[in-house]
């Protein structure tokens, strides 16, 4: 049976190449390909050429706390998988394979031995490109890097299919499931709870330390010894692995990892958990997913306004397109922005912020430049979305200026008001001036003026680049990714940022008549007054880009009129 | 009511349509039928302006699909053989969408009874996600006739359905004709082409092969022999069988 496992695998894998290799002769890819290697070119080779610190590399500079750090990220990923509702995927089938090997005279060891054998390349072309980035000071270290981290991905995998297999059978057998996975769950319940033991009894301790870096330290001593040192030593043994300080360290470490790569392998395979029927519907649930615009709606929330019987089909547009982002946005996704959220503040209280106030109004002014800026990339709930049923929307008796007007306004909307909340929680939230008397009043008006001006443009900013990108969904609706699916490879990356760069573009170019105009009024302002002039100029640069962008509309929606679908899907 | 004059489509150097020409009066219900890649859905698409005919007139009540599109659209409905929902729009709440685009001002009562009329009485706030493949394509269905079209176009209309399912889709079809309304049903099920449609047009190729009544078909010898069914009509016609 093996033979055939490899043979599907090598198979897949030279088709794939194949297929990448005959979509260059699409201009698109073959243009992404050049920008993409340029990329690559002048972000690893040209820094490579960058005079390097003499002595070790900075993985034996600090292999002690990476190990550590290392084993403790392992940990948290085996803990979740265990723990974690809803974090225990099934073993992961693609639907082909579903239906072809599931019937199939295989047993189950040889699935699991399939979908090892299959993960193998995933795994060993990831830690290539780790190697490859992370630059590692020599060939010796380089090599052992990428072992390492072939051993330890390979580890986390098999750990994880095991972790599927024995929640599917937990799922499948209830109480006596239970009875029968009680050694591993116990295990991983004690580790957990002998390294909160281990914290706890050393708290005033911690407590007491000045800063963080001396928090770590004493961490790092704890988990070096005791029993949390030997609940961190499995995790250990692997994260040792990649970040050894010297070949010699990797060859002492190696043993024990290969012996624990072994048990894992050897507890997957003893494994009797039926994974199929889990299996099979969650390659349904995937599938589904792929097809549809986003991954899972989170159910019928009401709607943002009530749809009046009469009115402009924009409005009709963009009540459809509205609905979709409360139906998607889930707690999940609010958790997700919390890793920035935090990163951001650690980084504006390094630089002196002081007071939670303080510490907000920092963050948030970033995050409203990043909101109008990646916003309308981020937010497709637009005609990028709505590509994909073309089809049905090319019947409806609406001109083409008017249903595109009707998609740009969602995003623009949903990522303005997002906007203006980050500028005026910044411009609120702000310290007030120090200045003594009248000087904290003119300061603090200014600040309003400024806020506003931001408020006024940055609705236009966006609706610019939201235009720009339903632009190029309807001239090259080719290049732009329909539904989810997104192409991988260098081509794919370069012609991402080829069209980052186009938008950046063009939005400077929209911009630049308003700030013309803008610009000769407030200088004629200010010589006639002496008054700087902050909100006009900003609605003058404001309602010149929405009269360009309605411009832009007129000319996209005849060119949408006459788009041919098969230019987007197939036809019979 | 559906006027299709020269119709060519043509993709690249492939040509799925060839000046085909035909029309649908109001109260026909027409069968397009076809083997595959005669250039059926090619038709269907182009006389609802989903895709730009390569040469050739279509007009729907006059007004022509190319030069005034709202106007063309706002009279017709196109039932996909692949129903096209939104993913995140409830079952009301497409129809509502559907109602403000076409003008349809009692969207509540006309939903009411097409829901029912389609056994769709309490899915109203049902998710796509949530109905069969059936029920996703009466969803269509009611969309499709909640302005009350007065041309129906139906690719592959039974696809999906249960047994009452087909009997009430062959009703709906056959009441719309009645009603006044041009129909144009393609179906790869001759049973059914023969059953609800009032006149047929054999497409192959991209070229119109035949058009006219069942019996007109059958009292054309080079077509029929006595007694022949539509089924034999149509494999002599594609030369599917001598």
């Amino acid at each position: 049976m093996v033979d055939a496992f490899v043979y599907l695998t090598t198979c897949s894998m030279k088709n794939r190449l194949r297929r990448r290799l005959q979509r260059l002769r699409e201009p698109r890819y073959l243009v992404g390909l050049v920008v993409g290697l340029l990329y690559m070119y002048f972000m690893v080779f040209r820094r490579s050429g960058r005079p390097r610190p003499a002595g070790l590399s900075a993985i034996a500079a600090f292999a002690g706390p990476l190990q550590f750090v290392g084993s403790l990220f392992l940990l948290a990923t085996a803990a979740v998988a265990w723990v974690w509702p809803g974090a225990g995927q099934p073993v992961a089938f693609s639907r082909a394979e579903v239906q072809f090997l599931f019937p199939a005279p295989v047993t189950r060891r040889e699935l699991v031995h399939f979908k090892l054998l299959r993960s193998q390349l995933g795994i060993l072309i990831g830690s290539a490109i780790a190697t490859f980035f992370l630059r590692p000071g020599s060939l010796a270290s380089g090599w052992t890097l990428m072992a390492g981290l072939w051993v330890m991905l390979m580890a986390v995998r098999l750990h994880l299919m095991g972790v599927a297999l024995r929640r599917a059978s937990l799922a499948a057998h209830g109480a006596s499931g239970l009875a029968r996975q009680w050694l591993p769950l116990g295990v991983v319940l004690g580790a957990l709870g002998a390294l909160a033991a281990v914290v706890a009894g050393d708290w005033q301790t911690l407590a007491s330390l000045p800063g963080a870096g001396e928090v770590f330290t004493e961490l790092q001593r704890l988990g070096s010894r005791g029993a949390a040192g030997a609940v961190l030593w499995p995790f250990r043994a692997f994260a040792r692995l990649p970040l050894s300080a010297s070949v010699p360290e990797f060859w002492s470490a190696l043993p024990a990892a290969l012996v624990l790569l072994a048990l894992n392998y050897a507890w997957v395979l003893r494994s009797d958990a039926a994974f199929e029927e889990a299996s099979a519907e969650h390659a349904e649930k995937r599938a589904t997913a792929r097809r549809a615009p986003r991954a899972v709606v989170r159910g019928t929330a009401s709607t943002p306004f009530t749809l009046a019987a009469e009115g402009p089909p924009e409005t009709a547009i963009l009540w459809k397109n509205l609905i979709l982002v409360g139906r998607y946005v889930s707690l999940r996704t609010l958790l997700r922005l919390l890793p920035i959220i935090i990163a951001l503040g650690i980084i504006a209280q390094g630089q002196g912020g002081s007071g939670v106030a303080s510490f907000l109004a920092a963050v948030c002014l970033p995050f409203a430049a990043f909101t109008v800026l990646l916003g309308p990339q981020m937010m497709r709930n637009d005609l990028r979305q709505d590509l994909a049923n073309l089809a049905l929307l090319k019947t409806w008796p609406v001109r083409g200026a008017a249903l595109i007007r009707g998609e740009v306004l969602a995003p623009t909307v949903v990522v303005s008001v997002v906007a203006w909340l980050f500028i005026l929680l910044g411009s609120l939230l702000a310290p007030r001036p120090a200045s003594p008397g009248r000087t904290v009043a003119v300061l603090m008006a200014n600040r309003a003026s400024f806020a506003t001006a931001a408020a006024i443009l940055a609705p236009a900013i966006i609706l610019s680049q939201t235009v720009v990108q339903n632009a190029l969904a309807v001239l090259f609706p080719a290049w732009v990714t329909v539904g989810p699916s997104r192409p991988r490879g260098i081509d794919a990356m370069g012609q991402r940022l080829l069209m980052l760069a186009g938008i950046l573009l063009t939005l400077a170019a929209s911009l630049l008549p308003g700030t013309l105009i803008a610009g000769v009024v407030a200088l004629a302002v200010y010589w006639i007054t002496g008054a700087t002039l902050v909100i006009l100029p900003a609605l003058i640069v404001a309602l010149v880009v929405v009269g360009e962008c309605w411009l832009a509309v007129e000319g996209l929606g005849r060119v949408l009129e006459r788009t041919d679908v098969s230019a987007i899907d197939a036809v019979e | 009511m559906i006027d299709v004059q020269h119709l060519t489509k043509t993709y690249g150097t492939f040509k799925a349509v060839d000046d085909f020409s035909f029309r649908v009066d109001e109260g026909e219900v027409v069968g397009l039928i076809g083997p595959n890649g005669a250039g059926k859905t090619s038709t269907l698409r182009c006389i609802v302006g989903i895709q730009a005919p390569s040469a050739g007139t279509i007009t729907l009540g006059g007004h022509d699909i190319v030069k005034a599109p709202v106007d063309a659209k706002r009279r017709l409905a196109f039932m996909a053989d692949e129903p096209q929902l939104f993913d995140y729009l409830t079952v009301m709440e497409h129809l509502r969408l559907t109602a403000r685009l076409y003008r349809v001002r009692d969207v509540e009562s006309r939903a009411k009874v097409l829901l029912a009329e389609l056994q769709l009485t309490g899915k109203e706030n049902a998710l796509p996600a949530e109905l069969s493949r059936g029920m996703k394509q009466k969803v269509a269905i009611a969309c499709g006739l909640l302005h009350d079209p007065q041309a129906l176009l139906f690719d592959e209309p039974l696809t999906g359905l249960d047994p009452l399912g087909i009997r009430h889709m062959k009703e709906t079809i056959v009441s719309r004709g009645r009603g006044g309304a041009a129909v144009i049903v393609s179906s790869h099920l001759l049973h059914l082409v023969e059953e609800i449609c009032t006149r047929i047009v054999i497409i192959d190729h991209g070229v119109k092969i035949a058009d006219g009544t069942l019996d007109e078909l059958k009292a054309r010898p080079e077509l029929a022999a006595a007694g022949s069914t539509l089924e034999q009509i149509f494999l002599t016609a594609t030369a599917g069988e001598p």
